[in-house]
């Protein structure tokens, strides 16, 4: 497996050994059926509650049944996911970064003790709402809104691109507050089954087909006044809990890039053509020498996002850097992968080209790279270019 | 009551690799927990979750400073503590055979006196199959050997268990506590550590113990086999592929198994 520098050498015991469950686990369990879901666009759900009795959702959380992992073995455990499918990273981010972070950082007490043992064991699924349809990279523009009446909240708009709405107990949504003043972002719990609640699912999808993903609509929906966060008021709500989403995002791509370029050098060295391995060819070697440096580069910027966010030092801009540097750089490589497979490289047998479709969808979700780009050059420039 | 198992860290080699004299180089290799200890351990501990009075699950190992990451996977999967015995000694074997072990933990079970003790049937890398066993003769324990299902609750004086002999029969038998069972893959299903185990495994305790800590000395491991040449066997085997029909290419495998004796005539 690529670690071309070492930096797994330098990995503490707790930290190999969840690097190894999760390898483990999605070899065995899950790799051999992913082809297959993402062909029939579904997600293994019998894996939910598995992966929370492994403790993979937001295991780098304290408390309420969370184990307190390293944001190292955090990194590591989104890798290994991702190794096997964007999806099956996605579902794992969106339950722990997205739905369980806002609850542990922003939630009541009541809040946590009724939702986070629950997500975190897979008993309950999340979703998070902010995308709405006129409003993706920019979303403080939202729609929806909340009217305080009496003791209850009414809920009315519409969220779009959710992953896991279809099959969610509990939605985070974002909304702007219209019985405060300003009109201030406010994120709410709102249960699936509650009236005037629908979760449509988006069929058709070309990319990141062993996820599932929907619409959140609200519709006059009332939610108890404790549903509301009350820790937090404003976009800082929703883009904290993004930047913790994007920091697995930037160790996730590497597994990725990762597998892409393992079934590469295995297909390289196996594959015999005029006469011998492919791998033998200058063409090839080329090929796998860029592919090992650019994932290796990738890698480097994931370490070091994990020291800085260990030590409290981490910026959502450095997570904005490491999301649009190692996602494209996935982005580029998996047809590379793709390429060296010949022909063998366009079924499902192989994960290449899975992983290419996937990471169009990681390229644009959760900030676009473009997006990226330009928070990277405000924070370089301290002009920004989209406001 | 308290349950043992005890476990090994072995060594898989990968498909290319070098031999350097008595041993195949490092590089080449990558250590995990034995596959059949796997599921002595899952036993174990189905043993003590099952159980409604206190089961301690002692894991008990022969291994260097470095298998206790492999140890601890033990612990991190439900085993409350562990015990290494380790020597230089020891690691002056070429090949510690099964009368070297069984001393060993001979002691350990003098010391913990468990009730049960769970061996996998062998280890993946030098394959000898015989430690669980030579330990219930050295010991007084009764005991089953290739046990693939076992029905025992905590606190019970006998264990039914099923046994798998040669020739795919299998025997049902009744083994009187305290016992030595040794145990086949496929009796459950090992689970994962999850990530709180693995957790919690970090605080759990790995006692290292050398061979006078357990009251034995330096010949107690000078076994009667040793190690002496390591090579890969050249392959002798020849592959005929027969080409055609099935019906052609039947007739010409029965000819084959007939030559060579596999049915009658």
């Amino acid at each position: 497996m690529l670690d071309y520098v070492g930096l797994e050498g330098d990995l503490d015991e707790e930290e190999r050994l969840i690097r190894d469950t999760a390898r483990r686990f999605v070899e065995e369990e899950v790799r051999d059926d992913i082809g297959q879901h993402w062909i029939d666009g579904t997600f293994p759900t019998d894996l939910v509650s598995e992966m929370g009795d492994l403790g993979f959702y937001a295991p780098n959380l304290e408390g309420y049944g969370s184990p307190n992992v390293s944001e190292t073995a955090y990194g590591l455990l989104m890798q290994e996911l991702e190794a096997c499918d964007s999806g099956l990273r996605s579902m794992a981010s969106v339950q722990g970064a997205l739905v369980m972070y806002p609850i542990h950082a922003f939630g009541s007490e009541e809040q946590k003790e009724r939702w986070l043992p629950d997500l975190g064991a897979g008993d309950a699924v999340g979703c998070f709402g902010l995308t709405e349809p006129e409003h993706g990279s920019n979303p403080s523009a939202m729609e929806t809104r909340a009217e305080k009446d009496g003791d209850e909240y009414v809920l009315n708009g519409s969220k779009t691109w959710i992953t896991n709405s279809p099959i969610a107990d509990v939605a985070v949504v974002w909304a702007k507050d219209r019985s405060t003043d300003g009109d201030p972002v406010r994120g709410f719990l709102v249960e699936t089954d509650r009236d005037g609640v629908t979760t449509n699912e988006i069929d058709e999808k070309l990319s990141l087909r062993a996820s599932v993903t929907g619409e959140v609509s609200l519709q006059d929906a009332r939610v108890p006044e404790d549903a509301v966060l009350p820790g937090v008021e404003g976009m800082k709500g929703p883009l904290s809990c993004l930047t913790q989403a994007r920091y697995g995002i930037a160790w996730g791509a590497v597994g990725a890039a990762r597998d892409c370029f393992e079934t590469a050098r295995q297909y390289a060295t196996d594959r015999e053509q005029f006469g011998g391995p492919i791998g033998r060819f200058q063409l090839q070697q080329q090929k796998l020498a860029e592919m090992a440096t650019q994932i290796t580069t990738a890698q480097l910027l994931a370490y070091r996002l994990a020291e800085l966010k260990e030590r409290g030092d981490l910026r959502p801009q450095h997570v904005s850097m490491a999301k649009r540097n190692n996602v494209r750089m996935a982005r580029e490589q998996a047809p590379v992968a793709r390429e060296m497979l010949g022909g063998n490289g366009i079924v499902a047998d192989h994960s290449p080209m899975r992983h290419m479709a996937n990471l169009e969808t990681v390229y644009t979700y959760e900030g676009t790279h473009d997006i990226h780009t330009l928070i990277l050059g405000e924070d370089l420039t301290g002009i920004a270019a989209f406001e | 009551m308290k349950v043992l198992v005890t476990v090994k860290e072995v060594a898989a080699v990968e498909d290319d690799f070098e031999i350097d004299g008595l041993s195949i180089d490092d590089r080449y290799l990558e250590y995990d927990l034995n596959e059949w200890d796997d599921y002595a351990v899952e036993a174990a501990v189905q043993i003590a979750e099952a159980a409604d009075e206190d089961v301690e699950v002692v894991a008990a190992t022969i291994g260097p400073e470095r298998s206790e990451e492999t140890i601890r996977m033990a612990l991190a999967k439900g085993a409350d503590r562990a015990v290494r015995v380790w020597d230089d000694a020891i690691a002056d074997q070429t090949l510690l055979d099964v009368n070297a072990k069984a001393s060993v933990f001979e002691q350990v079970v003098a010391e913990e006196e468990p009730d049960l003790v769970l061996t996998g049937v062998q280890a993946a890398d030098d394959a000898l199959g015989a430690t669980g066993v030579a330990l219930a003769n050295r010991v007084g324990y009764q005991w089953a050997a290739v046990v693939n299902d076992l029905d025992y609750a905590a606190g019970d004086d006998v264990a039914t268990v099923r046994r798998e002999l040669e020739g795919g029969v299998e025997e049902i038998t009744e083994v009187d506590l305290p016992a030595v069972l040794s145990i086949q893959t496929g009796i459950n299903e090992p689970r994962y550590a999850s990530l709180r185990g693995i957790r919690q495994a970090q605080q759990k305790e790995i006692a290292p113990h050398d061979l006078s800590d357990l009251g034995l000395d330096a010949e107690t491991v000078d076994g009667a086999l040793e190690l002496t040449d390591m090579y890969e066997p050249e392959s002798e085997s020849d592959a005929t592929i027969f080409e055609g029909g099935a019906e052609e290419t039947a007739t010409e495998l029965a000819n084959v198994l007939r030559d060579k004796g596999v049915v009658g005539e």
